[in-house]
């Protein structure tokens, strides 16, 4: 039998680039990704999904205390810790189109 | 604050008989919208500087001829916290003529509409189903901070400024540093041919006569790992990254305020071999501010207050500036003031 996935959830904080739009996640399951958090909070933080053309976005989640971007493949359990903040940055072009 | 919408929105396209070609789900990113109205009353003090997370929903307003289902536009309202009546805007169905166009050209390829035939659109609501909350899921709260306004002289600053381009009264005055247009222009002239960029930054200001909010611009950190072309300008995470550490180190208690990026319209114009005379009347060489330069203000400046600068680089004429903001929900131009340079400049 292997060992079973934790079930802890983890409190966490979400900022987006701007630093004025943050809010708290109560839950994070340490079991799964970063990019399903990002996922996730794409929707609950009203971020846009797709650019003009209706590509969809590249966000990248950085983590304040480690001062690095975290990869979406990442679980939250081994990449976070209680109260760490992230901020969500977009890969996003300004152009002519 | 999530929006709320007790009705679902809807287009109907007619064609030129008056018939009715279909109905479609309204698409619409109402955020700029709610940011907006939120923010205007902020400024005439008719919400709380801290009240980010107030109930809000989008509301159908009838149109006073047809009624119920046929709207005139939509209402976004605010609730206030301490029992006062809700704040409210209204915004026209304007709103959707783009969500129209991409509708006909879709029924144009399905041959509902000729090609080339008159269309005319409107804006339907209906009741919408009580909604059933989704089991599981991230349980979040909004912690967003009020606005940073710190108390100042709006007096102050109008007395050693100078105005750009056309000031309306209802907009946010927005002070901007001429280092950091000075900076803007040696950066597009290094650049030449290719699109450069860098974030805005600098303070809130509420007014203590007035109680108005203006935001002054005090510096311009220059985009790093950016990917630039003659007709794209690439920000990276790592663009990010490297302005947030710029921030910090500055220690002064700025803000993002949004950001800037040249236009390099005489090297457009180049490549399409437009004549001198053309060039003076192309929209592209003055306050031209793009679907994808929208998207960059809303996915890392989406707070109203939020402006972003375009350094116009063409053949006949010197650098010049536009400035675009948040005005009732769309990303305008608009005008915006040039300090005087100080001794003590950021």
């Amino acid at each position: 039998m292997g060992k079973p996935e934790s079930t802890l959830d983890i409190p966490l904080e979400i900022s987006d680039v701007s630093g004025q739009k943050i809010f708290s996640v109560a839950n994070a399951p340490a079991a799964n990704t970063v990019g399903e958090l990002v996922h996730e909070m794409i929707g609950k933080m009203n971020l846009p999904r797709n650019d003009a053309g209706g590509a969809p976005l590249t966000y990248q989640a950085r983590s304040e205390r480690e001062g690095r971007h975290l990869n979406a493949s990442e679980r939250i359990g081994d990449a976070l810790q209680r109260g760490d903040r992230l901020t969500l940055q977009p890969n996003i072009d300004a152009g002519l189109r | 604050m999530t929006l709320a919408f007790p009705c679902r929105f809807a287009i109907a396209i007619y064609g030129e008989d008056g018939a009715c070609l279909g109905v479609v789900a309204a698409r619409r990113d109402w955020e700029p919208a709610h940011e907006w109205t939120r923010f205007y009353f902020q400024r005439r003090g008719r919400l709380s500087l801290d009240g980010n997370g107030s109930a809000s929903s989008v509301i159908p307003l009838w149109d006073r001829t047809l009624g119920e289902p046929y709207c005139r536009g939509y209402r976004i309202q605010i609730e206030t916290p301490d029992g006062m009546p809700p704040v409210a805007s209204d915004f026209p169905n304007t709103h959707f003529r783009e969500f129209a166009a991409e509708l006909a050209s879709r029924f144009v390829a399905q041959r509902k509409l000729r090609a080339g035939e008159l269309y005319s659109y409107a804006l339907v609501a209906y009741p919408a189903p009580p909604e059933v909350a989704k089991a599981g899921g991230l349980s979040v709260t909004n912690a967003s901070p009020g606005l940073p306004a710190r108390d100042a002289s709006l007096a102050d600053l109008l007395a050693r400024a100078t105005p750009s381009g056309v000031i309306d009264i209802d907009d946010m005055p927005v002070f901007v540093s001429p280092r950091v247009l000075d900076e803007a222009s040696e950066l597009t002239r290094a650049e030449q041919g290719t699109e450069t960029g860098g974030i805005l930054i600098g303070t809130l200001g509420r007014d203590t006569m007035a109680g108005d909010v203006f935001a002054e611009i005090t510096a311009q950190i220059p985009a790093e790992h950016t990917s630039g072309s003659q007709v794209k300008l690439t920000f990276t995470p790592q663009t990010w990254a490297a302005a947030d550490a710029a921030l910090r180190l500055r220690k002064r208690g700025e803000i993002y305020l949004g950001y800037w990026h040249s236009h390099p319209v005489r090297a457009w114009c180049k490549t399409r071999a437009c004549t001198l005379e053309a060039q003076k009347t192309c929209h592209l060489a003055k306050d031209f501010f793009s679907p994808d330069d929208e998207a960059v203000m809303r996915a890392a400046f989406p707070r109203a207050y939020s402006v972003a600068i375009v350094a116009n680089d063409t053949a006949f004429t010197d650098l010049t500036f536009s400035m675009f903001g948040n005005r009732e929900g769309i990303t305008q131009p608009r005008g915006f003031y040039v300090l005087e340079e100080t001794i003590h400049g950021a």
